[in-house]
């Protein structure tokens, strides 16, 4: 098996390779989706220190359950979603087990329908922005969640105000590539 | 407060791209900003093997998966933390040496985990750091394209070595280093003296 070229293999084929024991193939994985794996899990348990831990819980259970992936049964996002999802709902459940804990907070574990549909979208649009060049990620994340108009993205970036218009549709265009091969 | 989609993209798109990119821009407006990651977990993207030993408030969790995943062992600087000296639960820790001004000054930059409202604590140990006259302060700045960007705090010094806390409330990806300015009453020349 040739070796990974990090960021050219879909998610489907480093499952694959990871299944193999390809450390390389687990690292772009890593790297892709360790974001994507913090935010759900910051969403669901609320704690930033119990949110590291279901990253570190993830990640174990994607390397030892990659062989089981089945690229026929679907790409590879949603598998992984579904790992993430399952070591954080037992995250929360070991949480929810301690006595100091109030019972509302076994909800987590299951979520209704809405959260469960703001979680797959967050993760998709997470997951996805990690494809970005840094300086398209660095327009959308200014534009979109730092309360700043173009003019002021344009000043705090030091860059004209066409070089933002450009980057943020290019970023967009990216953005929409990436979200349609992800579930292609 | 959300964007406005046509001062984004302007006018001129052709209707089906722009259907295409108003369908990623409303994803984005549900989706939320992603996280901030802690120190930890984003250092295996620039230093994978750089191990450092785990918190104690880690090691249960690690051990129970340590049998099933070598590999994390590796990866293990995600959840990298580092106890520090004293009470400063460090999660990484950056050297700051003198510039030309300052060249036998040095510091180490602890960065604690931030909290929820984003708050970075740091501590910084300075070491022969000039002591300043009367109204004179040094500034600690986070760095965009190596110019200071956003400032951490001010202090002084009083002795060859001291220690700080200081808060950095910022997305620290928008930044790209750490610089500490002399500031001089009647002074408009605010030099470096201390760089990452």
């Amino acid at each position: 098996m040739p070796p990974v070229s990090a960021n050219e293999l879909t998610d489907a084929e480093l499952i694959l390779r990871t299944g193999d024991g390809d450390r390389g193939a687990f690292e772009v994985l890593y790297r892709r989706y360790s974001r994507p794996v913090f935010g759900l899990a910051l969403r669901r348990l609320g704690d930033r220190g119990r949110a590291e831990d279901a990253v570190q819980e993830t990640f174990a259970s994607i390397w030892r359950a990659a062989r089981t992936y089945k690229p026929e049964r679907g790409p590879g996002g949603p598998w992984l979603y579904a790992v993430a999802r399952n070591a954080i709902v037992d995250r929360s459940r070991a949480r929810s087990e301690t006595p100091v804990e109030t019972p509302e907070e076994e909800s987590l574990a299951a979520g209704p329908p809405e959260e469960a549909e703001s979680n797959w979208i967050a993760w998709r649009v997470h997951r996805a922005l990690e494809e970005l060049s840094p300086n398209e990620r660095s327009v959308i994340e200014l534009a979109y969640w730092s309360g700043l108009s173009q003019s002021e993205v344009a000043e705090s970036l030091g860059i004209p105000l066409g070089t933002v218009k450009t980057r943020t549709r290019a970023a967009l265009a990216r953005l929409a590539d990436v979200l349609e091969e992800e579930l292609g | 407060m959300t964007p406005d989609f046509r001062e984004l993209v302007g006018d001129d798109l052709p209707e089906e791209e722009r259907a295409r990119l108003e369908q990623v821009h409303d994803l984005l407006v549900a989706a939320g900003p992603p996280p901030e990651l802690p120190p930890g977990i984003a250092e295996l993207e620039s230093e994978p093997e750089n191990v450092v030993p785990l918190p104690r408030r880690r090691a249960g969790a690690l051990l129970a998966i340590a049998a099933a995943i070598a590999v994390i062992a590796v990866v293990g600087g995600y959840v990298a933390g580092r106890a520090g000296n004293g009470q400063f639960p460090a999660v990484k820790s950056l050297p700051m040496h003198g510039t030309a001004i300052a060249q036998t000054a040095s510091a180490t930059i602890d960065l604690g985990d931030v909290d929820q409202s984003g708050n970075w604590p740091l501590r910084v140990e300075l070491r022969n750091l000039p002591r300043l006259p009367r109204g004179a302060y040094y500034e600690m700045y986070l760095t965009r394209h190596g110019k200071p960007a956003a400032s951490c705090g001010t202090f002084v010094t009083s002795g060859t070595s001291s220690t700080v806390r200081l808060n950095a409330p910022y997305s620290l990806r928008h930044y790209d280093g750490w610089v500490v300015t002399r500031h001089l009453p009647g002074s408009h020349r605010d030099p470096v003296v201390l760089t990452t």
